[in-house]
């Protein structure tokens, strides 16, 4: 299994980030044990107050490519958008902590499931549902709401998120951690560069079950490139693949909120054109996908996860 | 009956064994003669470079023996051996049915 990029020599030792890291995955982790999710939260303001001008460079790349993309954002909303994000980022990180306690599922307060209609009809097509969404703060709410209700999720996931602000401590220490508590929260969960994942997957499909796929996500052997919001952007192919190998539903899905209250919305199943071939496939249905994120992205932009990476 | 439990039965036919690696020579392109084909190791190098493979592999096989495969028997482990598989796929197969 791939554990990342290797380290770099010329890299930090240690990084403002991987303080954070540290400081959220032991003092902080081991309060949320015992404390009320009010306080954690407050514990998240207070943390908000340093993390703000900690991350000034950060959003300054978010507010560049903000205004790059055909976002629709004004020059004076994107950096009061680029700070919601850093709030939301903070949130979500307590909200995943949350999650990894047991029985965590049943706490979530859901205040809107709209569009539940669409995925159960597609469930009852029979051939299983790739749910399509995308990198949101609230996509693993969602998920773990999702189960208590009586529709579990499988998870597709990369390991090793980004390590881009870790030192070199960070990368070695703390990554495998965060790995480990991600687990903890997403659960019923497969990763991308697991030999089997795409059997898995199947066995899901086939059992008429659900798959999370995050259309955004690090593209993979074979990419394909397509503009989002008018900058070219690699996708993975591999989503392609398995909803044309296993003839399955696509059913785009938005979580959007925080653990004291967030919403889904489900759209109806995307109507795909089958075709012969792998590469006529993702030809023909390639832009429907890349609307469905961009629509979502577009109405959402401080909950998308992804402005930082090209 | 689970991936587990399953491969209690007699050996497979040397026919069936090799219908299953021709068909994994086809489905993943090998350029590769059968009788060189190594076929657990091949089938981890494709894995490991490619996941896709080995659901165009599967979906193959499905196709040749008219068979479906059962969820809980979608597992690498169990594609990898190949006995048991072709134990699996001897019990499923329509009888008669010729190589296509």
């Amino acid at each position: 299994m791939s554990v990342g990029p290797p380290v770099s020599p010329s890299a930090p030792l240690l990084t403002v980030n991987d303080v954070f890291l540290w400081l959220y995955l032991y003092p902080v982790r081991f309060l949320s044990l015992f404390l009320h999710r009010d306080l954690l939260y407050t514990i998240g303001r207070v943390g908000e107050i340093f993390a703000q001008p900690c991350s000034r460079r950060w959003k300054r790349i978010v507010v560049d490519r903000m205004l790059a993309a055909d976002s629709g954002i004004s020059r004076t909303d994107a950096p009061r958008l680029a700070r919601q994000l850093v709030s939301n980022g903070i949130y979500h990180r307590l909200d995943d902590l949350v999650l990894s306690r047991s029985g965590a599922g049943h706490r979530l307060r859901c205040v809107g499931a709209a569009g539940l209609e669409h995925l159960e009809a597609a469930k009852a097509a029979g051939k299983g549902v790739i749910v399509l969404s995308g990198h949101f703060f609230a996509s693993r709410l969602g998920n773990r709401y999702l189960a208590t209700i009586g529709h579990p999720v499988l998870t597709v996931r990369h390991r090793s998120p980004s390590h881009v602000r870790a030192g070199r401590l960070g990368r070695r220490l703390l990554r495998p951690r965060i790995d480990e508590l991600l687990h903890r929260v997403i659960q019923d969960e497969v990763s991308a560069h697991d030999r089997g994942c795409t059997l898995k997957i199947l066995q899901r499909l086939r059992s008429g079950g659900l798959v999370d796929i995050h259309f955004d996500g690090r593209a993979g052997a074979r990419p394909f490139q397509w503009p989002l919001m008018g900058i070219p952007r690699r996708f993975s192919s591999g989503i392609f693949d398995l909803v044309r190998l296993s003839e399955c539903a696509v059913v785009p899905m938005l979580c959007v909120g925080r653990s004291t209250g967030f919403r889904i919305v489900f759209s109806p199943r995307l109507q795909l054109v089958m075709t012969a071939t792998r590469d006529e496939f993702v030809a023909v249905n390639l832009a429907t996908f890349v609307r469905v994120l961009e629509e979502q992205v577009q109405n959402n932009p401080e909950q998308w996860t992804l402005w930082d990476q090209p | 009956m689970t991936a587990d439990s399953c491969g209690s039965s007699p050996a497979p036919s040397p026919d069936t064994v090799n219908r299953i690696r021709r068909v994994f020579i086809e489905a993943l392109r090998l350029n590769i003669h059968l009788e060189n084909l190594a076929y657990a190791d091949t089938l981890d190098e494709a894995a490991g470079l490619d996941s896709v493979a080995i659901l165009e592999f599967v979906l193959a096989l499905e196709k040749e023996f008219a068979v479906v495969i059962e969820p809980q028997f979608l597992q690498f482990d169990f594609l990898r051996d190949l006995s048991r598989l072709a134990s699996y796929i001897e019990e499923r197969a329509i009888p008669g049915r010729s190589p296509s």
